[in-house]
């Protein structure tokens, strides 16, 4: 009782605990008074051309795509003018150590053939990594134009402000098709939050897992999937397992695609609420947890791409059905 | 089915666009990042083992001079020891030597003193006796109050008594 007592008075007393317990209060209250004039998150599955009447293939999500492409290969650029044999330092210290400990990750997992891995295990990791974290830099998603020439977009913004008040939550997932509302589009938008560029990775990442699997194995990769030579009913149930496995393949691709683009998106998504419904302090925790899952979304797909790589290139036929 | 996809925002150019991305990105990174960061690892990694082994290499002579050098010490301390014991046995001998070369000299000395002493008695007493002799003779002379004329005769008969006496009086 009495430690609680002294907490609260401490909160009033200490000058420094006061200033906090202020800011935090005026940051609540803040956030009360924003609440009004906020435009309800937005939320669209699909990315969306920035330009009303531009191309359909030009994206904020394949604008963002060029970005990262640019912070990337700038990187590379300027880690490669810093390298130098004595003992490093600034960036290329930071990128040395980066590219290091992948390669040793890669190497645990794979063994000697790290060496081939590595370029398309490090770029799934770098390209995704920084695809996440461009989703959470301020702006990304909320800066924007709104379409829809008809109307003065002011206006349109409050009547849609009144709509979001009074459906509270409800969004419009597939907005593109609302007619006569004014559309937000934002300029810019996580590559991963776009379901194009997660399964071109899938693909690039299966794709290649078949390449690994034959440059191993040659023709006899292609066992693993068609095996109808058994006889009797071992023999029925191998081609059927043989079956199971092409649908697996396309089932990792899906899964690779959804996975990385569900946990980016559902983040995006929440952080967009938070923000709606507070919009200071609370949405801090979610974002501390938002770059934990773009890390932890980054390392999975290189892992498991790394994962199936190896496994591609062990032949089948040392352990009849040890399947998965 | 290509409504749905639509609708997630799926499209077949975008789809191709980000995979066409993805391996231009692959390249240059292996070019410009992967490649020259791995190179400069690898020759790090070089680096710090030749300098190891350097290091190793150094202690190891390091340790090996030491030793060397107190292989030297050594055989030197027992170098010196060896030329003292050799000088003091060298000593030991020429003071051997010397001694008993003086005690040879002193011997011979002595012998010969002896030997001068033994011939100088010898003379003495010849002497001696050649004078009792005459002594005797001329004693006898007066006592007889002449000269005996054979002297020779004289002579021969006193020596003969005298050995006689020398014979028998030692």
């Amino acid at each position: 009782m009495n430690r609680i007592r002294s907490f609260f008075t401490d909160l009033v007393q200490n000058p420094r605990k006061r200033n906090i317990t202020i800011g935090v209060v005026l940051l609540l209250l803040g956030s009360a008074i924003l609440k009004p004039l906020m435009a309800s998150p937005h939320v669209s599955l699909a990315a969306e051309p920035i330009l009303e009447n531009g191309p359909a293939w030009f994206t904020n999500a394949l604008l963002t795509t060029f970005l990262v492409d640019i912070v990337l290969i700038v990187l590379a650029l300027a880690t490669r003018a810093g390298l130098k044999e004595g003992v490093p330092s600034g960036l290329a210290n930071f990128m040395e150590m980066v590219i290091e400990a992948l390669y040793n990750v890669v190497e645990n997992m794979a063994g000697k053939n790290a060496k081939r891995f590595f370029p398309w295990a490090a770029t799934i990791f770098l390209f995704v990594i920084i695809s996440n974290y461009s989703g959470l830099i301020p702006g990304v998603g909320s800066i924007g134009m709104t379409h829809g020439a008809e109307a003065d977009s002011h206006s349109i913004l409050l009547e849609n402000q009144v709509a979001a008040a009074d459906e509270k939550l409800t969004f419009s997932l597939f907005g593109a098709e609302e007619e006569g509302h004014a559309k937000f589009v934002p300029l810019l938008r996580a590559p991963s939050a776009d379901l194009n560029m997660t399964f071109g990775l899938a693909i690039i990442a299966m794709f290649m897992v078949q390449y690994f699997g034959v440059s191993a194995l040659g023709a006899k990769y292609f066992k693993k999937f068609f095996n109808f030579g058994g006889k009797g009913f071992m023999g029925a149930i191998f081609s059927v397992v043989g079956i199971l496995e092409l649908v697996s393949e396309i089932a990792k691709v899906i899964s690779f695609a959804f996975r990385l683009f569900g946990n980016i998106f559902a983040g995006e998504v929440l952080l967009a609420v938070m923000a709606f419904l507070f919009a200071f302090i609370l949405p801090m925790p979610f974002y501390g947890l938002e770059l934990f899952v773009g890390f932890i979304q980054a390392f999975v797909f290189m892992m498991l791409t790394v994962v199936f790589f190896s496994t591609a290139m062990v032949s089948h036929d040392d352990h009849g059905d040890s399947h998965h | 089915m290509g409504e749905v996809l639509g609708q997630l925002g799926i499209s077949g150019p975008l789809l191709l666009s980000q995979i066409v991305n993805f391996v231009i990105l692959m390249v240059l990174l292996r070019l410009f990042l992967y490649q020259p960061v791995l190179n400069m690892l690898e020759k790090r990694k070089e680096r710090i083992a030749q300098s190891l082994m350097d290091v190793e290499r150094s202690s190891n002579a390091a340790v090996e001079a030491e030793k060397e050098r107190a292989k030297i010490l050594e055989e030197a301390r027992r170098e010196a020891q060896e030329v003292r014991a050799q000088s003091a046995r060298d000593a030991e001998r020429i003071a051997q030597e010397i001694r008993s070369r003086a005690e040879q000299e002193a011997t011979d000395i002595r012998m010969k003193s002896q030997a001068d002493a033994e011939a100088q008695v010898q003379s003495v007493l010849a002497d001696a006796k050649k004078q009792i002799a005459d002594l005797a003779i001329s004693a006898t002379e007066q006592l007889l109050g002449r000269e005996l004329q054979n002297r020779s005769e004289q002579e021969r008969f006193v020596n003969e008594y005298l050995a006689q006496q020398g014979g028998s009086g030692k």
